[in-house]
């Protein structure tokens, strides 16, 4: 057991110290981060922009719709905007008859090629009255946010115009044109009401990519790793001083700690990026940040219960253990970057194969290929967290599948260390099924 | 603790592969103290056997007993060292971290280890006041720092039995002497010494017994002295004056030595021929005869056959050619 120790320890710290891992234990988090902003940066961007408001506005109606319009493109504002709603642009509305609209469009195409001046006109016309057809035509026509923008606004107008020909008093037009709505979701278990739905299907792939890369880049590494020795051939005196199966434990045990740490110090890295970061990104969007980062992009871990994450551990581990056994054994029957790279694929066929499944999983976690993946052993580290995450599973399921999990753990290190075993002495062309078998059964 | 007078103790051992039999119901006892040398052409089976005899792989049939004790037994090869024919190292590693690793598979606690690193990269000019090379990554250094490096790694845990697989091949003369010096100074130590090889001159050298084994099979062991002797014959060390050995037929020299009633083998050494005398035939008659024939002889002495005569005669040359193909 002494040895097992000594193993895993060189595994650990040589990893650990080198190159690669301190520069992908910085470059992800950083990446992380930037994916969480970046898209949240554009998005307030493109809401704090005043692109729908930069237009004429073409009213043929004869109704006010364009007003309307005007005004609600114009109070459409958030309190960051309002700042600057004095020198923002006013939409320019132009009352004209049906006759003379083709003139006024002509004129207004030209306004919008000219540089620095309107992006776009929007033609309301009766066609908008009688089958709601509005026509809009400029430099962020390809906009969603701006076109969505322009759409519900004439929406809110056309609501108001109709309503005040019924008769309806303005105080109430103006509260239902103005009326804004937001939900909160909360799930609700057996256990009573738990985190937000968001949360737990958060949490759930995030348990499922973190498995996943952990083993692409540490399973990959064992692999490498067992591959170095041979080539090496360093393996042999190592071999005359430990037992090849305690060897094989103490190489997946010492990548899957360094697994293990970089993923805490991605997350905590990543937390504190993004915690940091995310108000001073928003706030230079033109958006007001109040409290931190994380609560401001809808992120919390509420759903996570000391239980789960036992369970999420247990499973984190075996998944871990099972891949790694097999990637090293796969590394052992080879002797080129190459060959490894292909003995690997039916191993990564399985977790990639997992993978797949996830979309269904997550649209209903309690099917029947949820349930089925969550019970065989290469797939239930990953989908079994999520599935919990997203729905309750009785815990006797739980306990069954971390079970065959473990099952499934024994019979890899047990399968790896025969093949591995016979291996790490062989040189000379890649081993063929049939041979591997052979080893199998003779080691 | 209840040792054995032998160091190593096989009996009956049979290794099968796929496609052939690598050793066949082998059998050797190295004694306590001795520097014992394993040797055959390549393919032979000495890997195999020294392999067998490590754990590290096993045998179909037979026992291997180290110091009368299984060889399975757990801690026991903490107590032997071993030097691989194939070397290598971890080639990104700190020297020193890569000594301190193999020494704690050995059992070695890590204090004890770095103490005795230093011991030995001094000894071997590894550690000098200009350069440390036990801060270096194996990478940096050269061929034969690193051949030094793992000679560290097979004696660091002081092991009582060091098993040196091929050790001369790929040296060069100072690491060869080097290496020589070491094997006579475990000697003194009392440590056993067991190596193999395919080069006699090694073995008659050094080794105090020896095992010949070819196609997997002991051809025959024993004291060296009693190898050499054990034939029977007496041989002759012959020497002429000038580069004359080189032609012998031109000179009446070669008339003499294709003289079957005399000679039944002779083996040009270059500088000198090793003459086996036939049946019956007196070595005076021999030099009578040469220096008849005008031999100027420089050197005429009765030696004992050297191991790769009896090497050669008991596993045949054609045996070493196909012997080159396998794997030993």
């Amino acid at each position: 057991m002494d040895k097992f120790w000594v193993v895993a320890k060189r595994e650990y710290l040589e990893r650990v110290r080198s190159r690669w891992f301190v520069m992908m234990t910085l470059f992800v988090p950083v990446f992380i981060t930037a994916i969480f902003l970046i898209p949240a940066w554009v998005t307030a961007r493109s809401a704090a922009g005043t692109g729908s408001r930069n237009i004429v506005i073409l009213d043929a109606t004869g109704t006010g719709l364009g007003k309307r319009v005007s005004a609600i493109l114009t109070s459409d504002t958030t309190a960051a905007q309002r700042a600057s709603a004095a020198t923002a642009p006013q939409p320019q509305v132009r009352e004209v008859t049906a006759a003379a609209l083709p003139a006024a469009e002509d004129s207004a195409t030209r306004e919008v090629m000219r540089p620095n001046n309107v992006v776009g006109y929007l033609v309301l016309d009766d066609s908008t009255l009688s089958t709601r057809r509005v026509r809009y035509a400029g430099r962020n026509a390809s906009s969603i946010v701006d076109t969505d923008k322009l759409k519900s606004a004439v929406r809110q107008a056309f609501t108001a115009v109709m309503l005040q020909r019924e008769g309806v008093k303005p105080e109430t037009i103006s509260l239902i044109s103005n009326l804004s709505l937001s939900m909160s979701q909360t799930r609700i278990d057996e256990r009573g009401k738990g985190g937000s739905g968001q949360a737990a299907i958060f949490l759930g792939v995030g348990i499922g990519v973190l498995l996943l890369m952990s083993i692409i880049f540490h399973g990959q590494n064992v692999l490498r790793g067992v591959l170095e020795e041979k080539s090496t051939r360093v393996a042999e005196v190592v071999i005359s001083s430990i037992k090849p199966e305690m060897l094989l434990a103490g190489k997946v045990a010492g990548a899957g700690a360094v697994g293990l740490t970089q993923q805490v110090l991605w997350i905590a890295i990543s937390a504190y990026l993004i915690t940091n970061f995310a108000p001073l990104v928003l706030k230079s969007a033109g958006v007001p940040v109040s409290g931190g980062g994380g609560s401001a992009l809808g992120v919390s871990l509420g759903g996570l219960t000391v239980g789960l994450f036992i369970v999420i551990v247990l499973y984190f581990l075996f998944g871990f253990v099972f891949y790694a056994s097999l990637l090293a054994a796969a590394g052992s029957m080879v002797n080129t970057e190459q060959d490894a790279q292909q003995a690997a694929m039916p191993i990564m066929y399985l977790l990639i194969g997992s993978w797949l499944f996830v979309n269904s999983v997550i649209v209903n976690p309690t099917g029947t290929i949820a349930k089925v993946l969550s019970w065989l052993p290469f797939s239930s580290p990953i989908i079994m967290p999520m599935r919990m995450g997203l729905s309750p599973v009785p815990w006797t399921s739980v306990a069954g599948s971390l079970a065959v999990c473990a099952l499934g753990c024994v019979l890899a290190i047990w399968l790896a260390a025969r093949i591995y075993r016979v291996g790490m002495l062989m040189y000379g062309k890649r081993p063929s099924l049939a041979e591997v078998a052979r080893w199998v059964r003779y080691a | 603790m209840h040792d054995n007078d032998l160091a190593i103790d096989i009996r009956g051992v049979t290794k099968r592969y796929e496609e052939h039999v690598a050793v066949r119901d082998l059998s050797l006892q190295v004694p306590r103290g001795a520097v014992y040398g394993l040797l055959g052409p390549n393919g032979a089976g000495k890997t195999t056997t020294i392999r067998m005899l490590l754990d590290i792989i096993a045998p179909d049939a037979g026992s291997i007993a180290i110091f009368g004790r299984p060889n399975r037994e757990s801690g026991l090869l903490n107590r032997v060292g071993y030097l691989p024919e194939e070397r290598g190292l971890y080639r990104k590693m700190q020297v020193r971290r890569v000594l301190r690793f193999l020494a704690e598979l050995k059992g070695l606690k890590a204090g004890e280890a770095d103490k005795r690193i230093d011991e030995w990269l001094d000894r071997f000019g590894l550690k000098t006041k200009e350069r440390d090379w036990g801060d270096s990554k194996v990478d940096e250094l050269s061929r034969g720092m690193q051949q030094k490096v793992q000679f560290i790694a097979t004696l660091i845990h002081d092991p009582d039995l060091v098993i040196l697989d091929e050790p001369f091949s790929g040296l060069d003369p100072i690491n060869a002497q080097a290496l020589k010096d070491a094997v006579v100074e475990l000697k003194r130590r009392g440590k056993t010494v067991v190596f193999s090889t395919h080069v006699m001159e090694n073995a008659e050298r050094m080794c105090d017994a020896v095992c010949i084994i070819a196609r997997g099979e002991k051809v025959l062991d024993g004291q060296v002295t009693e190898v050499r002797s054990s034939s029977g014959r007496r041989n002759v060390a012959l020497a002429l004056v000038g580069n004359t050995a080189a032609r012998p037929s031109e000179n009446g020299v070669g008339q003499v030595l294709g003289d079957r009633q005399l000679v039944r083998h002779f083996d040009d050494n270059n500088r000198y021929f090793e003459i086996e005398l036939a049946q019956g035939a007196d070595a005076q008659d021999l030099l009578h005869r040469l220096i008849q024939a005008g031999a100027r002889i420089e050197r005429f002495e009765l030696i004992l056959p050297s191991l790769h005569q009896i090497f050669i005669e008991r596993v045949g040359a054609s045996n070493v050619e196909t012997g080159m193909s396998g794997h030993g």
